[in-house]
């Protein structure tokens, strides 16, 4: 009789586990490695990118920005910010090396003094611009960077979706933790809820309209940051993607950045 | 090659390019200047506007840089201006990044001042800060190695420094005479540096190595009393940069050592900046950043206002959409004989506009000493920079 018992509650928890109603930290990682393979291989990539900020009363101010990004092999990737307006910042760029456990490194170019500064990276709750984007919203999504936890299967606008639970290493995040919605067929992300230190629910980012380059790669063309607590919105509109454009890894060294308009 | 073949060189260049593929961008700024005067409670204005024009062409694998300024002041000559602050071309060549013509660059560490910072001549008389430089009619070449980025330079004359007029803001009252240097080819002697940076974790370093003419002129009386005469030594100088970059914390060194040949011979000096700053990022639930700077100066030269200087500063970045700033830095030597107050806040009004407001105090018990020259050039400035 006990051995049964045993049997129909292991049997009981396999079934909750592949229909998804347990939470798994296992399966979590799972999901976040596959999605991470997904993409590897893409080598580089550029966008240009608009940022639009709107205030609570729907009023908005512009950026235009460009973006590459590096592919790294064993380390995170690299990426470059090039600022083309408001033109107080034009030329203004900002690298960064992301590392897989440590702090990135990060430099800042500032063209009025032809000076490549080397910054701190801890300020990853900061805003981008003075945006609703943190740096580390922007920063590249290593594996390494969060805990995980797969909570349930849920439909997102029409797409059978894994929502998992992010939780970041770095006690410097500015969050708790993040709810990811991720579609099955792609492992494309659609929707990411941040919550604050405090636990209560600050900004929700939608990835919308994604493309496929290469035949592999999936690459959103608009980002929407709602800041729940100050209602500030941040889109970003990104136009002309490319990948594999043949960049070397010197065009994001630090001494590239005095080279780059 | 001299600086007249280096122009002309890049003058030809930018003739031959027809078909344009770059870009061509524009700041026009207007100043305001207040000089509020303790002495007998008067004051003065002082207007002035400068058109710059960046642009850049791309051909192959080579790129035309260009950064033009002209600056007009309604009463100071000394900061008028026609400068090619860049004209240069940019090729590969032999692994190198070869530049041809007027270049501006930068080495340094600190936020007060750049000891390492050899390269350009300071255009002074703009009071712009350290964006106020001449460009150097150079050729240079830049190669990126495993153990990190080295530059070569060749300058191929020398640019004097900028001064204001002698009854404009700052000045010491007396006119600067036309310069004595102690090389024999003056004016036309060549200089030599370079430069290896690199970084390792947390550091970055950096190496270089200066021969020349030095930049700051050493300023005397003339016999009869009417003039300041800039000489200019010969420096031979080994310049050594450092930075940590913590969590919140930075940790900053720039030295220069060597030698000055002057008038009374040959001697060592020593100028160093030694600093930290540390930043409260988000403090009493804001977006702001708070950094809290903290440098010591050490400069032996001739040049120098004070051997020693303590610099203490706050930086404040309001991290909002018009970019708020503002840097606020006290400097005081050694027995607080001279002291230094400078706040400087910038904002942006429009996608094309920005403001800035910059001020500066000048304190000294004794009249005779560098600071107390400028007792009455205390200024309040506002810059309004339009964007094209």
């Amino acid at each position: 009789m006990k051995l049964a018992t045993a049997t129909m509650i292991v049997t009981i928890a396999s079934a909750c586990l592949t229909t998804g109603a347990f939470a798994s930290p296992e399966k979590g990682l799972e999901i976040a490695i596959e999605a991470d393979s997904r993409d590897k291989g893409f080598g580089d990539s550029t966008a240009q990118m608009t940022m639009i900020l709107m205030d609570k009363y729907g009023q908005s101010t512009e950026r235009a920005i460009r973006n590459r990004t590096f592919e790294g092999d064993n380390e995170g990737d690299k990426s470059l910010v090039i600022f083309d307006s408001p033109g107080d910042v034009r030329g203004t760029a900002f690298l960064s090396h992301t590392k897989k456990a440590d702090s990135d490194d990060q430099w800042l170019y500032l063209p009025a003094l032809k000076r490549v500064k080397r910054i701190a990276s801890s300020n990853k709750a900061g805003p981008f611009m003075g945006s609703e984007f943190s740096y580390e919203d922007i920063a590249s999504q290593e594996v390494e960077k969060y805990t995980y936890n797969y909570l349930r299967d849920e439909q997102l606008n029409g797409l059978d979706c894994f929502v998992v639970e992010y939780d970041p290493v770095d006690p410097k995040s500015g969050y708790k933790r993040q709810i990811v919605w991720m579609d099955k067929a792609e492992y494309r992300v659609h929707k990411i809820d941040f919550y604050d230190r405090k636990d209560a629910l600050l900004k929700t980012l939608t990835y919308e309209d994604y493309n496929q380059y290469l035949d592999k790669y999936w690459r959103y063309n608009r980002l929407v940051m709602i800041n729940h607590q100050t209602g500030k919105t941040t889109e970003l509109v990104f136009a002309d993607w490319k990948l594999q454009t043949g960049m070397t890894e010197r065009d994001f060294e630090k001494s590239a950045l005095k080279r780059i308009r | 090659m001299t600086m007249f073949a280096v122009r002309s060189f890049v003058i030809i260049l930018l003739l031959a390019q027809p078909a344009f593929a770059g870009e061509v961008n524009g700041t026009l700024s207007s100043r305001l200047d207040f000089y509020p005067d303790r002495d007998d409670g008067s004051a003065s204005e002082g207007r002035s506007a400068e058109v710059k024009i960046d642009a850049f062409h791309d051909f192959d694998a080579s790129r035309i840089v260009g950064e033009f300024i002209a600056r007009g002041d309604e009463k100071d000559s000394g900061r008028r201006i026609t400068e090619a602050r860049q004209a240069y071309l940019r090729t590969p060549l032999a692994g190198f990044d070869v530049f041809v013509g007027n270049r501006q660059e930068f080495w340094g560490k600190a936020e007060s001042k750049n000891v390492v910072d050899v390269i350009n001549q300071s255009d002074a008389a703009a009071n712009e800060g350290k964006s106020g430089k001449l460009g150097a009619p150079s050729i240079s070449a830049e190669r990126y190695l495993d153990i990190g980025d080295l530059q070569l330079w060749y300058i191929s004359g020398f640019r004097e420094k900028t001064f204001n007029d002698s009854d404009a803001h700052p000045s010491s009252g007396l006119p600067v005479s036309s310069a004595q240097y102690a090389r024999k080819d003056g004016k036309d002697a060549d200089d030599f540096a370079a430069r290896l940076s690199s970084f390792a974790g947390e550091w970055d370093l950096a190496g270089s190595v200066f021969y020349g003419t030095a930049r700051d002129p050493i300023l005397s009386v003339a016999s009869d009393g009417g003039a300041l005469k800039p000489y200019y030594a010969l420096q031979k100088s080994i310049g050594l940069e450092a930075q940590y970059t913590g969590d919140v914390t930075l940790l900053k060194w720039e030295s220069l050592h060597g030698t000055q040949t002057g008038l009374l011979g040959t001697h060592d000096f020593a100028a160093a900046v030694a600093g930290i700053e540390y930043t409260y990022y988000g403090p009493f639930e804001t977006m702001w950043d708070i950094g809290l700077i903290g440098e010591v100066q050490h400069d032996d030269r001739p040049q120098a206002a004070a051997n020693q200087f303590f610099v203490a500063g706050v930086r404040l970045v309001f991290n909002d959409i018009a970019d708020s700033h503002v840097l606020f830095l006290a400097s005081a030597d050694r027995k607080a004989d001279q002291s230094f107050v400078s706040l400087e806040a910038s904002r942006r009004i429009n996608d094309v506009t920005s403001v800035k407001l910059t001020s500066r105090f000048y304190n000294a018990r004794t009249p005779s000493s560098a600071f107390g020259q400028l007792l009455d050039d205390d200024a309040v400035t506002l810059t309004l920079n339009m964007f094209f």
